[in-house]
């Protein structure tokens, strides 16, 4: 039985706040605080110390969260892509199908589901034993050959193909402003690194739909002898001839490249190794100090 | 204790179907399939909706900022099928951060295994250690905006996980009911848990 001199619980003080208070106990506690200055001097305590937590709270993370257009675009790329593997797999809109033939094809589906998880998982495992060294097979790539996922994890912008496979040359091989350049080497932490020893190089190149932000761009070190900028340059043109011949669909082309360059060349030229016509491609003029990208200069020309 | 009455869970069920109606203006029934584009439309609103409160949470549950991005685009994705499947659009939100958490969680617990990289339990206070401070207050201070922030930081952190979850989420916008399904208890602990985590907050705001 509720006594109207009886004060609110903070319990009660908070679900009526937050609205999870209904009904004619609702109307009690609304009466209750109308009368008693003391309760709701507590609830004015609880009020403020919510709104400061709440700040606190965004400010603490909100830091942390990189721009939305690149994920942004690449969930609308990803939806897209699944809308249409549906659309091509799909036999729910056919009525003549008999239930058995539905469940047969709902079990596919999942399986298809199952089988895309699994390549997801594991492309996701033997990327972390790439970075962290862990299987032996491919512990030989250099350090610094691959970016760092949590400060370069790709960005792109929505892009039709037919754009992509018509950019002009001088958009592929744009340089980084000097800006971008600085706040990326300080990212990574090696602000006072001198010129030579690193080039700034588009993670998704920009004629894959990959865009000039922090997000595409790291610090590839110049002494890398075997997994170097000539091989991802390679890799790069080959995924824009496949998209633009129609034999990959780009959304692919920028996942895997952003994922694992390394493993997306393996996967495209079918070696474990880089093709030595790639590696060794300019070898003879490293000096590669400049802020050009130069891996974009020979890229889609 | 909460109130768990049938009015409650109307006006709950109400409001999350007006979101439903809002998304799906056209096709609110579950028998009517909506269109690929509009699902596709729908899936887009959310992500520019719920993008930032999903990586705020998922970040502090511990991952990287790289791997909440992963989880942010799994659920979406999760969601493009969930609907595309013509399952229930009833409230969403709450259908979105129950895949977040449980995605994150699995996400940490692989981080763990396979890179043993983060310690058990490792939160944000671990990552910053510059939000350590002294919690306790000292009532004659007067505390600035800042130090008061970092002051609740503190706090936070010091909370059990699922008391700090709860306030997260809450924090977040989603109501008892959905942090009670996110988190998998009862409507009850969300109350109590609520309660009993602002009682210090306030204790440390020094109000």
């Amino acid at each position: 039985m509720f006594r109207q001199d009886l004060h609110i619980s903070d319990q009660e003080l908070i679900e009526s706040a937050d609205g999870e208070i209904t009904g004619r106990r609702a109307v009690q506690v609304r009466a209750h605080l109308a009368a008693c200055w003391s309760c709701r001097a507590r609830m004015a305590d609880i009020e403020s110390t919510i709104a400061d937590f709440v700040r606190s709270h965004r400010q603490a993370l909100d830091g942390q969260l990189p721009s939305s257009n690149g994920p942004r675009a690449l969930l609308r790329a990803r939806i897209t892509q699944l809308a249409h593997e549906t659309k091509v797999h799909s036999v729910w809109q056919l009525p003549q199908f008999t239930s058995a033939a539905r469940i047969a094809a709902l079990s596919v589906a999942i399986m298809g589901v199952a089988i895309l998880a699994a390549t997801f998982i594991g492309g996701a495992l033997v990327e972390h034993s790439i970075h962290h060294g862990s299987d032996s097979g491919v512990a030989s790539i250099e350090r610094g050959a691959l970016p760092e996922r949590s400060l370069t994890p790709g960005a792109t912008r929505s892009v039709a193909i037919s754009e992509v496979c018509s950019m002009p040359h001088e958009e592929v091989v744009r340089e980084v402003p000097d800006s971008i350049r600085k706040r990326v080497l300080q990212e990574y932490g090696i602000a006072n690194a001198r010129p030579d020893d690193y080039e700034i190089d588009y993670l998704i190149a920009p004629g894959l739909g990959g865009v000039e932000d922090i997000h595409n761009l790291w610090p590839e070190p110049s002494e890398t002898e075997r997994w170097n900028a000539h091989v991802k340059d390679a890799l790069e043109e080959r995924l824009h001839q496949l998209v633009c011949s129609g034999n990959l669909d780009l959304p692919t082309a920028q996942r895997d490249i952003a994922t694992n360059w390394i493993a997306a060349y393996k996967k495209y030229f079918h070696t474990d190794m880089p093709l030595s016509v790639h590696s060794h491609l300019g070898t003879a003029s490293t000096g590669r100090g400049d802020q050009q990208p130069k891996s974009k200069r020979s890229a889609f020309s | 204790m909460p109130s768990t009455d049938s009015i409650a869970d109307s006006i709950i069920d109400s409001i999350n179907d007006s979101i439903s109606q809002l998304i799906f203006p056209a096709t609110a029934t579950a028998e009517v399939a909506a269109k690929p584009s509009e699902i596709e439309f729908a899936v887009m609103h959310l992500f520019d909706q719920f993008r930032s409160p999903l990586l705020r949470y998922s970040l502090s549950l511990g991952i990287s900022v790289h791997d909440a991005e992963e989880v942010t685009q799994e659920v979406f994705l999760a969601l493009f099928r969930h609907l595309q499947l013509g399952r229930s659009r009833q409230n969403l939100r709450g259908w979105i951060f129950r895949v977040a958490h449980n995605l994150a969680l699995k996400q940490r617990y692989a981080n763990q295994t396979s890179r043993d990289r983060m310690e058990s339990g490792e939160t944000i206070a671990e990552q910053h250690p510059e939000l350590h401070i002294d919690p306790s207050p000292n009532p004659e201070e007067h505390l600035s905006s800042a130090q008061r922030q970092r002051l609740l930081q503190a706090v936070l952190q010091a909370l059990p996980q699922t008391d700090q979850n709860c306030l997260r989420l809450r924090a977040e916008g989603l109501s008892y009911r959905d942090i009670a399904a996110v988190l998998g208890i009862s409507l009850g602990s969300v109350s109590i848990s609520l309660t009993r985590s602002i009682a210090r907050l306030v204790r440390a705001d020094g109000r």
